[in-house]
């Protein structure tokens, strides 16, 4: 848990990143899409309700044509005295009576003629019991029921009009049929006479014709008459019910608009309402258009969620990666930046091709930067360690004024002793000490010429206190190229002889100088007092144990012990310096460790 | 690498776009390919009307042919007979077979009409069918240039249904009225008007049925043998059966109907004490059973002075026929095999449906030796089917309903007295010749 909280951790840039970009992409693709689904159905049903409005025109063009044949049919009948006679006359002889029945078929056919373009039939049914049908089958009523009918009643309270209902028969096989009659009462028109009514009778499948080319899957015609009766719809299931809401949609339209527009929940569908009022039939002719229908039709959901997918997994695998790959390097970096103080300057960082220019450029800039630090770091270091060499190699050089002092006046009493010869000895041997160690101006010299100095200050030091201390040197003949910084054992030579022998009264110094291990040793050893074991100096803790040399001795220079093991580690590194070994009463042994060097550097 | 990055990020967002436009793309369907001319296509469908009585007929036929012909789909649809009518002539005359069934029931007063205007398009049953198997009469109307085209079906074989309670109130027996002429029949008619007040018969001037049937009684028809000639003028038969109709009317013996509701309503009231017509009104008849018992069937009367008139005729009947569409050797074989052949069928027919059959094997069934009660246990069917060998054959012709268009108009004219006969013959000849030239 934790490590995994810790790896998140690590990704938390990543995952921000990562899941702003899968929101955004997501929120933009999913608003885009239903922006547009938006803007394209309310083009579609605006276009739709602008055609449909065309088409609802088209239809009452078609219907009002249909009126005028039913008006010319219904005239034509009213005004023709043989179906007068049929229906009003009384009973007669057969000749008669064929003369009439004859007419009457004739005349009714002839009214038939104004709307046989139209699937109808015509019956009359007379006030003397009579009736007559064009086609008894086409509307199955029996004319003993059309006495008190529904349709009846309504032509006797407006005999001059020619009212449109809807009537429901049952066919032959026991199904119920929808019809849409129109009727009008056959009447004198001076005396106001009703002598039977005239039934045009349509099958609602015939009148379904008006307007069944108009509609399809989710645009769909109602007829509705002015009760909220539907007389006819191509949804067949809705035939013969009432439906006041329906009706109260359509309410305005009656009010001079030509089309009226809502929208609304009609049976249980979201839907918009194109009606317009058709007032020869006192019918609403109605255009229902299925709003989810219509979107659904215009949007194809599956492929809008399949490609809108594709496309989001697609930009998202993209932005996965890129936004991987950028923010990696960064974490990259950042988890290597954050290792400075532990590396001292030292973590450069990798720099490559995968990580991105910003990332690039930012590491380089880094390593730059960390490149300049060492370099000035480096620097720094080495002007002090020269600073420190300088001041160390100025120390040594420096020959101490009381030596020179000490010698000259150690040559004043040999001369006054007469003992010219030592002295002159005593004095050449300054000279060529003095020459060594100021007039040579290089850094090194080879042991060869050290060995000489020494040899020349041993001399001094034994013209001055006698020869109680004896000096032995020992140099194997392939070291004597080597090289070594000027007065490098002198320092010991005079420590031994200054401080070795305060006990014993005389002694051996030996200077053993060998190489071994590429190393070139330089050995001051003496016989003398030596010191406390606990006493053994390290080089690390340089000046505590050894006696501070500038205390009252007059030494040949200003360098001490320890100074001469800090020239050395600063001119050749750690791996050589200087090692000290004493035992109390035993003697001492001074160890100088240094590289073989043959070049004056 | 690079080069992959910026060919995929356009490419993404011009995906992103399409995304945005598609949608609106429907789906185009492919028309569908036309007929392949196959003559053995399995599946057929048959045109017919009356759901009662032809309808019905078809179906037990299908229920039978269907158990030995598993693989064989047949699709049955009703249309009005003037519909069949119109969609056919508009069919065959746009010279287009598409959407036309495999068999189709045409009345045989139009089959003439169908057959000689276009031979092609029925396919000639010869090879299938023999003529000689059905009554002699249906040759006539369902055979063409030799060709035997149609499967004849029901018969129209007249019967003279008479009430026998009011024939007793007037004073008469069956037997006064078995085999009489027609001017018998109106005699009778006025005794029975006098003794009950009901008319003797029911007419729509409109429909001249009742001078049909006198007509094919002694052979005769509005047409010559040829089919074409109108055969009005200087037909004696022709002016016999006229002088018949109107002393009818004359006689005041006719109750007026004008339409087929009416028709059957004048009977079933008790308002009509005959019915000289179609064997195919039995079931209309028997529908009002309060009048069981009260019924009889008698031969059809015959004309007086026409010496050649019989007492059987026709009226109406109709055959199927099979056209020459795909699939028609599969339609042929189904008619064949069940209206062309099938006497057990015909049986069935009978005695389920009420369909008298006009094939001769069928005559003699059980169904047809059945008495009927409602007609005072009279075996009624064996008498028609005994009646249907006795029918005159005469050939319908193409223009029987042109002139009886033409005709109840003039007739009209001679009952109100404004035309004499021959005056009436005279002038429905010369319209009808005028008109069908």
């Amino acid at each position: 848990m934790k490590a995994y909280w810790r790896r998140f951790h690590a990704q938390r840039l990543f995952v921000k990143l990562f899941l702003v970009m899968v929101v955004s992409t997501v929120t933009v693709s999913i608003v885009t899409s239903l922006v547009t689904i938006r803007m394209s159905e309310r083009l579609f049903t605006e276009t739709f309700g602008i055609t449909n409005s065309k088409v609802l025109n088209q239809i009452r063009t078609g219907l009002e044509s249909f009126n005028d044949s039913v008006v010319n049919a219904a005239t034509y009948a009213a005004q023709n005295g043989t179906i007068k006679t049929y229906l009003s006359g009384g009973e007669s002889n057969s000749v008669r009576m064929a003369n009439t029945y004859f007419g009457m078929n004739q005349q009714m056919r002839r009214a038939k003629s104004n709307v046989d373009a139209y699937g109808v039939g015509l019956t009359a049914v007379g006030v003397n019991g009579r009736n007559y049908s064009t086609d008894r089958n086409y509307w199955p009523v029996p004319a003993d029921r059309l006495v008190g009918h529904p349709l009846s009643q309504r032509i006797e309270k407006e005999p001059r009009r020619l009212i449109y209902q809807y009537d429901m028969e049952r066919g032959e096989d026991g199904r119920p049929v929808p019809y849409i009659i129109a009727s009008k009462a056959l009447m004198e028109r001076t005396t106001g006479y009703i002598y039977g009514n005239l039934y045009i009778s349509m099958r609602e499948d015939e009148f379904r014709r008006f307007y069944g080319n108009f509609t399809n899957a989710g645009n769909d015609v109602v007829i509705m008459d002015s009760t909220g009766r539907i007389v006819s719809s191509n949804q067949t299931k809705w035939i013969g019910t009432v439906s006041k809401t329906l009706l109260s949609y359509t309410e305005s339209a009656s009010k001079g608009e030509e089309v009226v527009r809502r929208n609304g929940e009609v049976f249980g569908r979201s839907s918009i309402i194109l009606s317009s009022y058709i007032p020869e039939y006192d019918f609403y002719l109605v255009n229902l258009i299925d709003r989810n229908y219509a979107a659904g039709k215009i949007v194809n959901f599956r492929d809008l969620v399949l490609v809108g997918g594709l496309i989001v997994g697609a930009a998202l695998l993209l932005v996965f990666i890129i936004t991987r790959r950028q923010t990696r390097s960064l974490t990259v970096l950042v988890r290597q930046m954050s290792t400075v103080t532990q590396k001292d300057f030292d973590n450069y960082i990798r720099v490559t091709e995968s990580s991105g220019y910003e990332v690039q450029e930012l590491s380089r800039a880094y390593n730059y930067m960390l490149d300049e630090l060492n370099d000035y770091i480096a620097r720094l270091l080495q002007t002090q360690k020269e600073r420190r060499n300088a001041e160390l190699a100025a120390l040594q050089r420096q020959i101490n004024p009381h030596f020179l002092y000490n010698t000259l006046a150690s040559i004043k009493i040999l001369v006054q002793k007469g003992d010219k010869e030592a002295a002159g000895e005593t004095i050449n041997a300054l000279i060529s000490l003095l020459q060594n160690t100021i007039s040579n101006v290089s850094e090194t010299i080879t042991i060869e010429h050290e060995l000489e100095n020494m040899r020349n200050y041993i001399f001094i030091n034994h013209a001055r206190y006698g020869d109680r201390i004896r000096v032995n040197v020992f140099a194997a003949p392939d070291c004597m190229q080597y090289r070594v910084p000027k007065l490098i054992i002198q320092p010991f030579i005079e420590n031994a002889f200054f401080h070795a022998f305060n006990e014993k009264q005389s002694g051996m110094i030996y200077i053993l100088v060998s190489q071994a291990d590429g190393k070139l040793i330089c050995e001051v050893s003496d016989n003398g007092d030596g010191m406390d074991s606990t006493q053994e100096w390290t080089g690390t803790d340089m000046g505590t144990s050894l006696p501070n040399p500038k205390s009252k001795r007059q030494l040949f220079s200003g360098i001490g012990v320890q100074n001469v093991h800090n020239r050395i580690t600063l001119l050749y590194g750690d791996d050589y310096g200087v090692t000290i070994e004493s035992r109390k009463g035993e003697g001492t042994k001074v160890k100088i460790t240094l590289p073989l060097i043959m070049e004056d550097v | 690498m690079k080069n992959w990055k910026k060919i995929l990020l356009p490419l993404a967002a011009s995906a992103l776009m399409l995304s945005a436009c598609s949608g609106g793309g429907g789906n185009t369907e492919t028309a569908a390919s036309g007929g392949s001319g196959d003559a053995a296509k399995k599946e057929i469908t048959i045109w017919a009307w009356d759901p009662n009585f032809n309808i019905a007929a078809l179906n037990l036929a299908k229920e039978k042919y269907a158990k030995d012909h598993p693989d064989v789909t047949i699709n049955i649809v009703e249309n009005a007979q003037a519909d069949i009518v119109q969609k056919l002539n508009t069919g065959l005359n746009s010279g287009t077979t598409k959407g036309l069934p495999n068999v189709v029931l045409i009345e045989d007063y139009r089959a003439q009409n169908f057959l000689q205007a276009y031979p092609d398009a029925f396919r000639d049953m010869s090879d299938k069918i023999k003529a000689e198997d059905f009554a002699d009469y249906k040759a006539g109307p369902t055979s063409f240039d030799g060709k035997q085209y149609g499967i004849p079906f029901d018969s129209g074989v007249t019967g003279f249904y008479i009430r026998t309670d009011y024939l007793e109130q007037a004073g008469y027996t069956l037997k006064d009225v078995t085999n009489i002429d027609w001017d018998q029949f109106i005699e009778i008619g006025k005794k029975i008007k006098a003794a009950t007040g009901k008319d003797m018969l029911t007419q729509d001037p409109n429909d001249l049925g009742t001078l049909r049937v006198m007509l094919q009684s002694a052979g005769s028809w509005y047409l010559k043998e040829d089919g074409v000639t109108p055969n009005i003028a200087g037909n004696a038969a022709f002016k016999e059966a006229l002088e018949l109709y109107k002393s009818m009317f004359d006689a005041d013996i006719v109750k007026l109907n004008s339409d087929w509701s009416q028709f059957v309503a004048a009977f079933n009231s008790g308002d009509v004490a005959s019915v000289p017509t179609g064997n195919w009104i039995t079931p209309s008849v028997k529908a009002e059973a309060s009048q069981s018992g009260k019924w009889a069937v008698v031969p059809i009367p015959r004309l007086k002075d026409t010496p050649n008139s019989v007492n059987a005729s026709n009226s109406g009947g109709s055959s199927w026929y099979v056209m020459n569409v795909d699939g028609q050797d599969t339609a042929a074989d189904f008619m064949a095999d069940t209206f062309g052949s099938d006497a057990e069928l015909y049986q069935e027919l009978l005695s389920k449906i009420g369909v008298l059959g006009t094939l001769k094997a069928a005559a003699g069934g059980e169904a047809y030796e059945q008495p009927d009660e409602f007609f005072g246990g009279q075996k009624i069917y064996s008498d028609f089917a005994k009646w249907t060998t006795e029918v005159p054959k005469v050939n319908f012709g193409l223009h029987t309903y042109a002139i009886e268009d033409i005709l109840s108009a003039e007739v009209q004219n001679y009952l109100n007295g404004s035309k004499d006969v021959d005056a009436v013959m005279n002038d429905t000849q010369a319209q009808a010749e005028a008109q069908l030239k």
